[in-house]
């Protein structure tokens, strides 16, 4: 298998739209993929929290991908997908059948299994888990953390976080390129120490008040940049310094606290509900078909209401470039 | 909720230098080596706060046994450019690596045969493709939001910065009085703010001879009291004149048998004197007005009451260490 080192900067965590019948919007995801991926680094499909992945089941997730690849094909980013599912069996046909789409679309980009291995599995023989997993699937995977999506488990397991120890042997492993990292700060300098011997291990933050506040120098995966891409676009350049863009014009670091501010006051706004409150908003600009979600929305109305106006202010709202 | 940031901001930055442990191998060896082999100097460049940390890592690197100098890279391309030599080493920091202006002159330092070694996080960059050594210095994260400044980066490359000193610094075994050449500043101050009389030679150490003396004499004076020159002195110790190694080098142009001459035929007549209540710094700023090394200090009467020396301000042991000059008492020792 040759090892792809895994992307750096700004990775959108999609949405999945739902026409009325349920089915996936392919044309709204098309829309929503070309609006973002010209400002990002990379896209993650499927995730569990804003994508809904924890309730789509292998077909879903494989019509997703069919969907998005010519979306990204015009805009050759790496794409990334959750396969995480309730069991390892279950996880293990969910990746073999996106592993046949892309091979059935002659699919040539950059695609990285995303993977919560907690969700379905203990500390304890992991990393015999993803050597097996690595030699079977034949895309380098990146691993999330995701201490809460554990938590709410019916059956939690006893940890909720990958051991730094087991973390360490994992990383040692070609095939597992990064880590989505959601958690304490603490542990994170941990496993930054258990990672070091990897030059291009990426952990990226999972949190995105955790790149606002302390950059990680992988990256964030964004919730937000569904609505915002720009802004958070022009976030990842000034924090990385992806392109060394010229930074001496006098009001920069104004501009870029602005921007810092609003992004913080957008999460503040749709932390209650990503996905219901960002479907609501981008169904409004008439990027995808329905609001429709795959659980019971709570009351949003306020919330939506005030990051419109909210993106009114800035100029994101109504759509400018779709 | 402030103390919690500020330890936050910490951690990072103490966890960005941990990160450099590891990373820590061959090419800090090489970069070590190529320090030690070139016959010409150190020249730290980098813009904005990687600048500031370029100044700090030359003034280091000089203070410490390795000849340094800052390039800035703007200034490079106006001209600057010239005072690097194929001998030179080039340091170039850049958190990413591609700093436009850097970028700008690497070319034109790689083609004059300059060594380029390069602090950066950014391993792929074009200025890592440049450089002949590329010491990875990337950090996990910034401690500071936004992104708005370098924070746990400027700290990773100055802290290499520092390892590169100090292993250069043990590497040429320099030592305590190395150390002390380089740093007269803080004991210099001190002595400046001293009174004339307290750093004056007094006494029997006041190389001394009277008018009528022969020049024999006067020499041997000399000799005995190691200042480089004597007073003439009348009555009551009057300052009349004195005989320098300068006075003594002017006469054998001139003069047969000097040892036999009287000293009033070579002596100069009007030498510098300074009152023994100014202090050193007043006593430096006449010897540099003049460009002479010695002062005579004097009373109203123009009594012969001591008699200071460059030496004496500055700092004898340094000289000492440095010149092999023998110590002399001073006033107040």
């Amino acid at each position: 298998m040759q090892v792809l080192t895994a992307p750096r900067g700004l990775i959108v965590d999609i949405i999945t739209p739902f026409t009325k019948g349920g089915a996936i919007d392919g044309p709204g995801l098309r829309k929503l993929l070309n609006r973002v991926s010209p400002h990002a680094q990379a896209v993650f499909l499927a995730s569990p929290h804003t994508g809904e992945g924890k309730n789509l089941h292998t077909e879903q997730r494989v019509e997703l991908l069919e969907q998005a690849i010519p979306a990204i094909a015009q805009n050759p980013i790496p794409i990334l997908i959750w396969v995480t599912q309730d069991n390892e069996a279950e996880s293990r046909r969910t990746t073999i059948a996106l592993k046949r789409v892309i091979e059935k679309r002659g699919y040539m980009g950059d695609l990285f299994w995303v993977d919560t291995p907690l969700y379905y599995h203990s500390n304890r023989g992991l990393p015999g888990l993803y050597k097996a997993l690595c030699s079977v699937v034949g895309k380098p995977y990146i691993l999330h953390n995701d201490p809460e999506l554990i938590n709410g488990l019916t059956k939690p397991l006893k940890r909720n976080n990958i051991r730094t120890a087991v973390l360490k042997e994992l990383v040692s492993l070609e095939g597992i390129t990064g880590l989505i990292f959601s958690g304490s700060l603490g542990r994170v300098h941990n496993y930054h120490n258990a990672c070091r011997r990897r030059p291009h291990f990426r952990i990226y933050d999972g949190e995105e008040l955790h790149f606002l506040d302390h950059p990680s120098t992988s990256g964030v995966v964004s919730v937000g940049a569904n609505l915002a891409p720009k802004a958070w676009e022009k976030i990842i350049q000034s924090s990385l310094d992806l392109s060394a863009h010229n930074k001496d014009y006098p009001d920069h670091l104004q501009q870029i606290w602005e921007l810092g501010d609003y992004l913080r006051d957008m999460r503040d706004l749709y932390l209650q509900a990503p996905a219901p409150i960002l479907k609501e908003i981008l169904s409004d600009m008439g990027i995808i078909e329905t609001p429709v979600c795959t659980f019971q929305v709570e009351d949003t109305k306020e919330s939506k209401s005030r990051l419109k106006e909210l993106m009114t202010r800035f100029g994101d709202y109504p759509v400018r470039d779709c | 909720m402030i103390i919690e940031q500020a330890k936050n901001v910490l951690t990072i930055e103490a966890q960005s230098i941990f990160g450099l442990i590891e990373r820590i191998g061959p090419e800090f060896e090489k970069t070590v080596e190529m320090i030690l082999k070139a016959k010409g100097r150190v020249i730290l460049t980098g813009m904005g706060k990687s600048g500031l940390v370029a100044r700090k890592i030359s003034a280091t690197l000089n203070s410490t046994g390795t000849s340094s100098l800052f390039l800035h890279p703007a200034e490079a391309i106006h001209g600057d450019l010239g005072m690097a030599t194929p001998d030179d080493v080039i340091l170039a920091i850049s958190n990413t690596g591609h700093t436009s202006e850097i970028n700008r002159i690497l070319p034109m330092l790689k083609n004059m045969g300059v060594k380029i070694i390069l602090f950066t996080g950014g391993l792929d960059s074009p200025m890592a493709d440049f450089s002949d050594i590329v010491i990875d210095v990337g950090v996990e994260r910034e401690a500071c939001p936004l992104g708005l400044a370098p924070t746990a980066s400027t700290t990773a490359a100055l802290a290499m910065g520092d390892a590169l000193a100090v292993v250069l610094l043990n590497q040429r075994r320099f030592n305590k009085d190395d150390f002390k050449r380089f740093h007269p500043g803080g004991s210099l101050g001190e002595r400046l703010a001293f009174k004339v009389k307290e750093v004056m030679l007094t006494d029997e150490h006041i190389p001394t001879v009277p008018l009528g003396s022969k020049v024999g004499q006067a020499i041997e004076e000399i000799n005995a009291k190691k200042i480089g020159a004597t007073l003439i002195t009348g009555k009551d110790q009057r300052l009349e004149g004195i005989i320098s190694d300068g006075d003594l080098r002017r006469a054998l142009i001139n003069k047969k048998n000097i040892p036999e001459m009287k000293v009033e035929e070579i002596m100069s007549l009007s030498p510098k004197t300074i009152d023994e209540d100014e202090t050193s710094a007043e006593a430096l700023g006449l010897m540099e007005l003049h460009a002479i090394t010695h002062l005579v200090v004097v009373d109203e009467q123009r009594r012969v009451k001591g008699v200071v020396h460059l030496h004496d301000l500055l700092g004898r042991e340094g000289f000492i260490a440095n010149a092999g000059i023998n110590s002399a008492t001073r006033a107040h020792s």
